[in-house]
């Protein structure tokens, strides 16, 4: 296949292309005004406030489900994320929230059984991957639970504090632009579930 | 849009709670990023909206920028989405993309450039297929070797070296003449 770097029109045309073009002087002005309205992590605050204990009850009747359907499969990177159901209620996607607006506890799920740690990260944390480590039962099964208030959220699973992986049960976000696969989960006030952006 | 130390300690300041650190960052890749968004685009207002977009972005996903030394790599990639997403939305909402005359009118204006070399390159490269306009200014004028951008748009190096000889041969086609006249 012929290289091009040496051919003196492409050359040109490049060098031409290479010029600044002039940014209108105000361009950093809106850049760190909109930068400014949103910070790249939950404020510690907002957060501290997320996290409190709440009685709000998670039965585990749709991890168990979840791992059970999936326990066979013990390729690294073999994820599933259930989110929480009412109490006593049966495995599924519903999420009732205790009230209007008020955060409700999802429960991600994934199986690896060759996982040496997995945390959750999402857009609700900040991508922190640090923050919400998984504990891990039996067969491989990592969980934990976040409350969120209604919102949409992007989240991914970090294997080994370096591998990002979508929810494979998940719609996969639409608009990636971060180079990593990331799952979109949506708590709504009267009804959450997973659904695509 | 230099990537090493300067990068790495302001993408820390910015998660350490310093948001005012990251207007180093804007102004450290603002030059490249709207050169680049000024070529793929050929439009001087949606190029800067492109990369406004994408420093926004950049901000609020800081936390998973695995190597802050590399900010600059990792950015590049959120700005090559951000104009493949507005040009397909442009290209969706008035069926065209840089070829129409008006897009031309506003066509970025380069410091010390050649105007009417200038214009006759837009016009070429707005005829080109965008993933070989991508490809090519990835290459030849960003500098980036076929591996690097094989990371950042996802493709094969065997299809990007593809565009790049695609993109080649038509800009020859097209503007051999006018740079023959020059």
């Amino acid at each position: 296949m012929r290289d091009d770097s040496d051919d003196p029109l492409i050359g040109r045309i490049a060098a031409e292309l290479r010029h600044p073009v002039p940014a209108r002087p105000d361009f950093e002005a809106r850049v760190m005004a909109a930068v400014r309205a949103g910070p790249p992590s939950v404020p510690a605050r907002a957060w501290t406030w997320l996290s409190e204990p709440r009685a709000v009850a998670v039965s585990p009747l749709s991890a168990l489900a979840l791992a059970a359907g999936v326990g066979a499969l013990v390729i690294a990177g073999i994820w599933s994320a259930s989110r929480s159901t009412r109490p006593g209620g049966a495995a599924g996607v519903a999420i009732e929230p205790v009230a209007a607006a008020a955060p409700s506890v999802v429960t991600f799920v994934l199986v690896d059984p060759r996982a040496r740690s997995v945390a959750l990260a999402g857009d609700f944390d900040g991508w922190d991957r640090s923050h919400l480590a998984m504990r891990r039962g039996a067969s491989g099964l990592w969980t934990v639970d976040v409350p969120l208030a209604p919102g949409r959220y992007r989240y991914a699973f970090v294997v080994d504090g370096r591998r990002f992986v979508a929810d494979p049960t998940a719609p996969p976000a639409v608009d990636d632009d971060f180079g990593q696969p990331t799952s979109v989960v949506t708590v709504s006030g009267a009804r959450a579930a997973g659904g695509a952006l | 849009m230099s990537d090493g130390g300067p990068d790495e300690a302001l993408v820390r300041r910015v998660l350490e709670g310093d948001v005012e650190a990251f207007a180093g960052l804007v102004a450290r890749h603002r030059d490249r990023g709207l050169r680049f968004a000024a070529a793929m685009l050929g439009d001087a207002a949606d190029a800067e909206e492109a990369l406004q977009d994408a420093f926004i972005r950049a901000y609020r996903a800081l936390r998973s920028c695995r190597e802050p030394a590399k900010f600059g790599a990792w950015f590049l990639r959120i700005l090559v989405n951000r104009c493949r997403t507005r040009a397909a939305t442009r290209r969706r909402s008035a069926g065209l993309f840089v070829r129409d005359e008006a897009a031309l009118e506003r066509a970025p204006a380069a410091a010390g450039s050649d105007p009417e070399w200038r214009e006759e390159i837009t016009r070429a490269l707005a005829r080109l297929d965008p993933l070989q306009r991508e490809a090519f200014l990835l290459k030849h004028v960003e500098g980036l070797d076929y591996e690097e951008m094989a990371r950042l748009t996802g493709a094969g190096t065997s299809a990007l070296k593809m565009r790049v000889m695609r993109a080649c041969e038509h800009l020859r086609s097209m503007l051999g003449e006018a740079n023959d006249a020059r």
